[in-house]
């Protein structure tokens, strides 16, 4: 009897939290519209440019999902993520762009006389690849370029130990706040600086390109591949709402929201703080290196400008815009303000004439981003996913004026409605 | 009547002068002629062998007209009358018609048809030889400025003769820094043309410690080695050292190319070579018996090989396993190639005490470097040490005060031309701007903020952003210039290796103005005291009557308006551009992280830790700046590991402030 008084029985996920359905179905729903409209499925409304955009986008959501769980959930306000996407970007592009020079050399080498050795063949991508460095050896982090699994495997590994590494050594020496933001946009600059020398292995800033043809599938459309793409980002950012959803939920949840607003309560309390810091870094880096992999074949190219401080600014301006403390709330924030972005940045605005100037977006949409984040953080700390709120006021119970959103409280739902 | 006199003396002269020219005379027995005829058949002949007393007696005679002579010589402008023997210069007028000129006098004789003439054509070896003896009169030209330009002739392409030439008037010479000059670059020709070994090794000894450029330029060629082979290490003075083949001084390919080229071993052969030697020679499918198919290894491409050779198809090449048992019955060694040992052992010596000194040299001029770059992220960071440090607002719109501050300096020169005035006028200004921008700031967004530094940090990055493109809008993304006064311009040089430009010395004191100015300002005023008041316990000094409002927002635009006008001090260093901020915005942080939050002195301390850091850095791969930056960056991380608080960290009820 007593035990279901102190602890009720536990409800499945879903219908803790319906928004975890209401979000799958959204998904669910768009995937399949646009699979409908696009032209490699259905009757070609929308261009394949344009469902690239929107995998991105979504690969994009589901970086700032992972950006969410780390800041909005966990108080870590990482400026390092983007650089985890990057390097998710590296592992998988590495493979691309190994695999398909290697079947353009074998073809070229077949028509010789004599068949070539195993060395010739290597010497031959390597040329290809490296020819633009001025270099035609294989560096060792190409070892495993070949194999797609072990490439597959260091998306997750790479990205993964990095952040063990750093984020152990940062907060074992209980760096917080800023000078851990501070710190982890250091680890992005000089990861970026070494990324553009020609001599680091990953051709400089030429970055890594063609990546957008999947080796061995040269026979298949854009049109089809950039569906497949689509749908791989889709279910990849559904289960990532899932898993995060998930992980915020139970008691793990309420220790990082509890580590968010007074760290030190919480180790008072005898939870080893920094293993729930960095667990929850670590799960948030390999998100954010699967949602690279996912990006960059859809771009087709990477280089290291793409890993540069700024870009991991622009991922937490989404998530504050989009709403911090709630996972819907980035994925909002990441889709509207980066499509909203490449609306702008385009060229497809119309410009506005003002008489004595007009305003090309182009050049002011950066200013109005930044002004408004000024806004945003200002006088709507709950961001876009606010206004939900404000719908859900009218249905749900009163919370008597309490708030959901980071630095306020560490209420729960379920608490908030008592 | 003194006038008259003055007509009459003109009248006479010019009767002379016409009367010189009506017989167009040539004055014969001038002694400059004179010696002409005397070496006349010599001359006529122009043979590179037998010239040489010619020249050397013309060169010797001490007359004003024999500088005449060999130039015109060399410039084959010299013509021999066949009539007469004479000599005399000319200049062509048409093909057929020459005007013809005195030596003695300078005076033209007339125009002529060439027929009668021969015009004197030197080979470029006498013009050599007449090049040094010209050198010789322009090393005694009276006039100092010629002497500098032999000099300077000399030392750009020197050769033999120019030695004798020196040391002819090396005793002569009066004037102190030319016969200074002049002594040296005798030493230095002795050391490359001098025939005695013992003169030469006494010139090498001479330079012992001299850091100069040309004296390692002489020097390098005297110890230059030639890679040489044996089967035993001879015992003679001149080799160097031994080598091992598959070192690094020496690769497996080298080595062995050298035995192949000495004929003690068979060519190797590539393996490019060694396909196309397999192509020519297939019959049917098959290569030496083998199935073309089946050669997709080397090993395979090896065996079929051999079976060529087997058959007598293709010559006999080495295997991997020959070379490496060849090349072990031979020792590789390096011996002086240029000069004889003595002089290649002491010219080592030498350069070696040399070396020794520039490395101790380039340690210092590194250590200026260092301390010119820590100069100028001090003066990055000193605003932030102040924003940062002592109010606790992170503000990463810091980088874009600083650019803000350069495109001041950038404008004020647009309007007031005289660079000087300008930047006098740029300093107060820049400092005004960034100040309202600051304290705008402060007004508007950053007093909202307090206590929630996340939300400034996010804030301000906002701004950043948006500052950087607004300059982008209105500057363009193209550098734009930021002259310093000219009397900033060139640099201090203590020697060859160590100097350091005027404007990295203005940086530098600039950085210790700043210092100052920031330690009056806190210690010395009685802002300093509210400042110090308001960070240590805001309410306290709010209930002793000081407006905390009022001191933030004089305290952030003071911290701002320094970073304006470190902005105009790095903008006259670098370019000016709308990304110059963000540049520095990372190690700025760092350096106040490094230091110690919220102590001057510790900003200083990282300031100079980072400076060196990255130039230390660098110096271990010269190449490559962006990795240095890269080491620099995680070097820090791994510091804060250490010492989280940095170099200095405030203790007691300052920390918790």
């Amino acid at each position: 009897m007593t035990d279901t008084t102190l602890a009720p029985a536990r409800q499945p996920i879903v219908k803790r939290y319906p928004v975890v359905l209401v979000f799958l179905g959204c998904l669910a729903l768009f995937t399949l519209g646009i699979t409908v409209l696009s032209e490699g499925f259905g009757i070609g409304v929308i261009s394949t440019s344009f469902i690239k955009t929107l995998g991105k986008t979504l690969c994009l959501c589901l970086v700032a999902l992972a950006m969410d769980l780390v800041w909005g959930y966990c108080g870590i306000l990482s400026l390092g993520h983007m650089a985890f996407f990057g390097i998710g970007g590296y592992a998988i592009g590495m493979w691309l762009m190994y695999a398909r020079t290697e079947i353009i050399v074998v073809q070229s080498l077949a028509a010789a006389p004599l068949p070539p050795t195993a060395q010739e063949i290597s010497d031959g991508i390597a040329t290809q690849i490296f020819g633009v460095v001025g270099a035609s050896e294989f560096p060792p982090i190409w070892a495993f370029a070949h194999s797609l699994p072990l490439q597959l495997a260091a998306v997750v590994l790479v990205p993964g130990l990095l952040a063990l590494v750093f984020g152990w050594l940062a907060f074992r020496s209980r760096v917080t706040g800023v000078y851990l933001s501070i710190l982890t946009q250091a680890m992005t600059l000089a990861l970026a600086l070494y990324l553009f020398q020609n001599d680091s292995g990953l051709r400089g800033n030429n970055g890594l390109s063609g990546l957008q043809n999947l080796p061995g599938l040269g026979h298949v459309p854009q049109s089809t591949v950039s569906i497949w793409f689509f749908w791989a980002s889709a279910l990849a950012l559904g289960l990532g709402f899932v898993l995060c959803t998930w992980v915020v939920s139970g008691k793990f949840g309420s220790v990082i929201r509890a580590i968010r607003d007074d760290e030190s309560r919480v180790r008072f309390l005898g939870y080893p703080v920094e293993a729930y810091k960095l667990f929850v870094f670590t799960l948030t880096a390999v998100i954010a290196a699967i949602a690279g992999a996912l990006y960059y074949p859809q771009a087709g190219i990477i280089n290291p400008a793409e890993i540069a401080p700024i870009a991991s600014i622009y991922l937490a301006v989404w998530v504050a815009i989009g709403g911090r403390g709630r996972l819907y709330g980035a994925v909002i924030g990441a889709a509207f303000v980066s499509l909203l972005s490449t609306y702008f940045t385009g060229g497809q605005a119309p410009d506005i004439n003002l008489g004595f100037y007009t305003i090309q977006w182009v050049n002011w949409w950066t200013v109005l981003l930044g002004l408004s984040f000024v806004v945003v953080t200002l006088f709507a700390p709950k961001g876009l996913g606010g206004l939900f709120d404000l719908i859900a006021a009218r249905t749900s119970p009163n919370r008597h004026g309490a708030d959901l959103g980071p630095d306020v409280g560490a209420l729960r739902e379920k608490e908030a409605e008592k | 009547m003194s006038v008259f006199r003055h007509l009459f003396v003109a009248a006479l002269s010019l009767a002379a002068t016409l009367a010189a020219l009506s017989v167009s005379a040539q004055q014969v027995d001038a002694p400059i002629q004179r010696l002409l005829q005397d070496h006349g058949e010599v001359i006529a002949k122009s043979s590179r062998r037998t010239i040489g007393p010619a020249i050397d007696a013309l060169a010797a005679s001490g007359l004003d007209e024999a500088q005449t002579v060999l130039e015109r010589w060399r410039d084959k402008e010299m013509w021999l009358n066949e009539e007469t023997g004479l000599f005399v210069y000319a200049e062509e007028i048409d093909r057929r018609t020459i005007r013809t000129f005195d030596f003695a006098t300078g005076e033209a004789l007339g125009e002529f048809e060439d027929k009668a003439y021969k015009q004197l054509k030197p080979n470029s070896g006498i013009r050599g030889l007449i090049n040094a003896a010209l050198v010789r009169f322009q090393l005694t030209d009276p006039n100092p400025a010629a002497r500098r330009a032999a000099l300077n002739a000399i030392e750009r392409d020197a050769d033999e003769t120019h030695l004798a030439a020196l040391r002819a008037v090396v005793e002569a010479e009066d004037n102190p820094n030319i016969a200074a000059r002049m002594a040296r670059l005798e030493r230095l020709l002795t050391i490359q043309f001098d025939k005695d070994e013992a003169q030469r090794i006494a010139a090498i000894e001479s330079f012992s410690g001299d850091l100069s450029v040309e004296v390692r330029a002489a020097l390098n060629p005297l110890v230059v080695t030639k890679l040489d082979v044996d089967t035993t290490v001879p015992e003679d003075a001149d080799v160097v050292r031994t080598l091992t083949p598959g070192s690094e001084a020496l690769s497996v390919d080298a080595a062995y190319g050298l035995l192949v080229s000495r004929e003690l071993a068979v060519e190797r052969i590539s393996r490019d070579a060694q396909k196309a030697a397999l192509i020519a020679n297939i019959d049917g499918d098959r290569v030496g018996g083998i199935q073309v198919a089946s050669l997709d290894t080397e090993a395979s491409r090896d065996l079929a090989y051999a079976e060529l050779v087997r058959l007598g198809a293709v010559e006999p090449a080495a295997t991997d396993a020959e070379v490496s048992e060849v090349l072990e019955q031979f020792v590789f060694f390096e011996r002086y190639s240029a000069v004889p040992p003595e002089i290649a052992l002491a010219a080592q010596a030498v350069l070696t005490g040399i070396e020794n000194k520039v490395a101790v040299n380039q340690t210092i001029d590194l250590g200026l470097d260092a301390l010119s770059l820590a100069s100028i992220y001090f003066l990055a960071a000193i605003g932030l040490a102040i924003t940062f440090g002592v109010m606790g607002v992170i503000n990463m719109a810091h980088g874009e005060f600083i650019m803000m501050g350069a495109y001041t300096g950038y404008v004020v020169q647009l309007f007031v031309p005289d660079y000087t005035l300008s930047i006098l006028l740029a300093i107060p200004l820049a400092f005004i701007v960034t100040f309202g921008a600051g304290v705008a700031m402060e007004r508007l967004v950053i007093r909202w903020l307090y206590h929630r530094p996340l939300e400034t940090l996010l804030a301000t990055f906002g701004i950043s952003i948006a500052l950087q493109q607004l300059a982008k809008n209105i500057f363009g993304t193209q550098a734009r210039p930021l002259t310093a006064p000219g009397w900033l311009d060139g640099s201090l040089v203590f020697n060859d290796i160590v100097s350091i430009s005027y404007i990295r010395i203005a940086i530098f004191v600039l950085a210790l103005l700043f210092l100052a100015l920031f330690l009056i300002v806190m210690n010395r005023t009685r802002l300093g005291l509210e400042v110090r008041a308001v960070t240590q316990n805001p309410r306290m000094a709010a209930s002793m009557g000081i407006n905390p409002d009022r001191i933030n927002m004089l305290t952030f635009g003071f911290g701002s308006g320094i970073a304006g006008i470190a902005g105009v001090a790095i903008g006259l260093y670098a370019k000016v551009t709308s990304e110059m901020g963000s540049d520095y915005i990372v190690q700025s942080f760092m350096t106040v992280v490094v230091g110690g939050v919220g102590n001057i002195w510790g900003t200083l301390l990282g300031a100079t830790m980072v400076g060196t850091l990255q130039k230390g850095i660098e110096w271990l791969n010269p190449s490559n700046t962006l990795a240095a930056q890269t080491y620099m960056i995680l070097f820090i991380i791994l510091f804060i590991q250490f010492r989280p608080k940095g170099i200095i960290a405030l203790k007691g009820r300052a920390a918790e402030a």
